[in-house]
């Protein structure tokens, strides 16, 4: 009973900040949106018993993610983030329709030939288990994302950094 | 609960993103709506965890994980791309960005 | 772990205990640091303040009482420009995170035990990490409050407070790491009996000079002196809660002391032991679970370790001057980031010696690592030393 409520809450949160979010035409308002959208999926991380995924999300989506964001947002726009200029693409009417499109032709349809719902089984979850399994048999992967990690840490500083602008130009007369 | 509601959800989720994507003009926003899209793709992963035959396998749950830090390195180098493009066009509004010369 | 239905009974029992206590435990702080303060600059601090309509002063107790009514009763004021949903939302914002992680102290209190198969806060798989991820939310409260009052001295502390906290989040977390590693779990009662069972990881050299980085870190993480370059009054007038009055103003006063209580907290269980103590055994089946030699004592000495953390807290905050934003950035990346990195790499070698038990082994052990770290602790100073340069002046002369 419990579970229901707190699916159906968790899920309206998400699904309003997801929207908010896409359409607000204040970004910081949208950014914070986003954000609470990613603490409605969280909670419903929870409510799968993913809680390492659900702290994770936390920390790298709202902590990390929601920061750039914002950071990018002051660099790149006024900083009242306030877009008075029409906001919405040209191609917007075909979007709405493949977006409808996909999810009545290809979602639901995908989704209802499912074989009928089995109940959940009694799960016990577990940090350290999660830990063995990424230190044991996934431990390349890791490794490879680390790699990933670090290149996309040093390509993102040298794109954002761009062309050095002469050292005149650093101090006017 | 059953595996059918989140995945409903899911699926609404993905829409909104996608939606996002193609009717907004800022880049920022379009890459929002890609965040939401990956955000909904893991819902799916975890549920489909939590309703399998097998969970004490965490196939789920550690795809989820790498799925997670592909997208910070995602936004990181998406972000960094907008500030030169922004450096570069003053503007992040992808419509005007239609030329690959310098004007 | 089952889930056995919560009663709202039990949720309230384990939850409302520990608001109370730590607003109640704010109100005193707040009294120590400003009799402190004043004591370390040769004052008398609030003395008048005591029972109403006695003369009786009792020290000045009755201030922080005093103080809350004003804050109460003060006009709030929103600037016209000001985002008013932001301005609004942002103390509670700031307020909401440093409860919760509350949660995941493993506080042993009587009146939780009868319920403890119910209610787990803190036996949460994931604690610590739980703990960060959620006092990462702190950050977001200051930009808001920055952004939203629309004042530039407001937007500057927002941003430099955001600088900070991320620059500092990485030390923090990484010397928590260490512990983590040496445990084998991320669970704070486990951390806490693991102490308990062996030593407490303050007494080893690699778990020092990790508390030594946390501690500096969480001084950055929570705003205090010497890194309160956010709210520095005299540069930025009062940072990002300029625009800030009345109760909302006192709502980010409370978070403030509720998030230094939390991350005082979170360094008496990482590296002090946590309730440990004497007169205290630790039962390893019963998950943290303390025999005492009365109800509450490990309670008891988990808020004194806390307070004795405060102290050094109020203590730094009489006698260190303040950071520039060149040192302050500086000094976290280019001093606290490579050590805590050592450290970690010193303590992996040290928990592969432990595992032999031998114990000449350990000693030759401890002996190289404390050597290592204090080796790298003083060349890391020497090379920033010389890069420290006086400040150059854009507009003035």
């Amino acid at each position: 009973m419990n579970e229901v409520v707190a699916f159906w809450i968790l899920s309206i949160i998400a699904i309003f900040g997801a929207l908010v979010a896409v359409r607000k035409r204040n970004l910081i308002h949208g950014v914070f949106a986003l954000l609470v959208f990613f603490a409605g999926l969280s909670g419903l991380f929870l409510l799968l018993l993913a809680e390492f995924i659900a702290a994770v999300q936390v920390l790298v989506y709202i902590g990390a993610v929601g920061i750039l964001l914002l950071f990018a947002i002051m660099l790149t726009e006024r900083v009242t983030g306030d877009d008075d200029r029409r906001v919405t693409s040209r191609g917007w009417f075909w979007g709405l329709v493949v977006t409808a499109a996909v999810f009545v032709v290809l979602l639901l349809p995908a989704i209802q030939q499912l074989p009928p719902p089995k109940a959940a089984q009694t799960i016990d979850p577990s940090v350290k288990e999660l830990g063995h399994k990424l230190m044991n048999p996934y431990v390349v992967t890791l490794e490879v994302l680390a790699l990933l990690l670090t290149a996309a840490l040093i390509g993102a500083v040298t794109a954002a950094q761009g062309v050095r602008m002469p050292k005149e130009e650093d101090s006017p007369e | 609960m059953t595996l059918h509601h989140y995945l409903i959800l899911a699926a609404l989720l993905f829409c909104v993103g996608l939606m996002g994507a193609f009717t907004r003009r800022n880049a920022i926003v379009v890459l929002f709506s890609v965040e939401i899209m990956l955000n909904a793709a893991n819902l799916n992963f975890i549920a489909f965890w939590r309703y399998s035959e097998n969970p004490a396998l965490l196939h789920g749950p550690l795809f989820t994980l790498f799925a997670i830090a592909v997208a910070a390195a995602e936004v990181a180098v998406g972000l960094a791309l907008v500030i030169a493009v922004y450096r570069h066009f003053k503007t992040v509004d992808l419509e005007s960005m239609d030329t690959l010369r310098e004007e | 772990m089952s889930l056995e239905p919560l009663t709202l009974t039990d949720i309230l029992i384990a939850t409302v205990p520990l608001m109370l206590i730590f607003a109640t435990l704010f109100a005193f702080t707040t009294w120590l640091e400003r009799k402190a303060l004043a004591r370390i600059q040769n004052r008398i601090g609030p003395n008048k303040v005591g029972i109403p309509c006695t003369r009786i002063g009792l020290f000045g107790l009755g201030q922080p009482a005093a103080d809350g009514i004003k804050m109460i009763f003060k006009e709030d004021i929103v600037p016209r420009g000001a985002d008013r949903l932001f301005h609004l939302l942002a103390p509670i914002l700031a307020l909401i995170p440093a409860m919760l992680v509350l949660c995941f102290l493993p506080l042993n209190f009587p009146w939780i035990k009868n319920i403890q198969g119910l209610v787990k806060p803190f036996m949460l798989d994931g604690a610590v990490i739980f703990f960060f991820a959620i006092t990462g939310l702190n950050t977001l409260a200051v930009f808001m409050a920055g952004w939203a009052s629309r004042n530039k001295y407001s937007l500057l502390g927002g941003i430099r407070a955001v600088a900070q906290m991320v620059s500092y989040e990485i030390p923090l977390v990484l010397s928590a790491v260490i512990v983590v590693m040496m445990v084998g779990s991320l669970n704070a009662a486990e951390i806490v009996k693991e102490q308990a069972d062996e030593y407490w990881f303050i007494l080893s050299p690699w778990g020092f000079t990790a508390f030594v980085i946390f501690f500096i870190a969480a001084l950055a993480e929570t705003n205090r002196s010497p890194f309160d370059l956010p709210e520095a009054e005299s540069e930025i007038i009062a940072g990002y809660f300029t625009e800030y009055s009345g109760f909302k103003f006192a709502l980010f006063f409370l978070g403030e002391y509720i998030a230094m209580f939390a991350i005082s907290g979170l360094a008496v269980t990482l590296f002090l032991g946590g309730g440990d103590g004497p007169g205290v055994t630790m039962n390893p089946e019963d998950q943290g679970l303390a025999t005492e030699a009365f109800p509450g004592l490990s309670a008891v000495w988990f808020l004194a370790k806390i307070f004795a953390l405060i102290a050094v807290m109020i203590w730094l905050r009489g006698t260190l001057p303040r950071l520039r934003v060149d040192q302050l950035m500086g000094f976290a990346w280019k001093f606290m980031l490579p050590l805590s990195i050592l450290n970690i790499l010193v303590a992996g070698f040290a928990w592969h010696a432990e595992q032999l038990d031998n114990t000449i082994i350990t000693v030759i052990t401890w002996v190289i690592s404390f050597a290592v770290l204090y080796g790298a602790a003083s060349g890391l100073n020497q090379l920033n030393r010389g890069k420290v340069r006086p400040r150059e002046y854009k507009y003035a002369e």
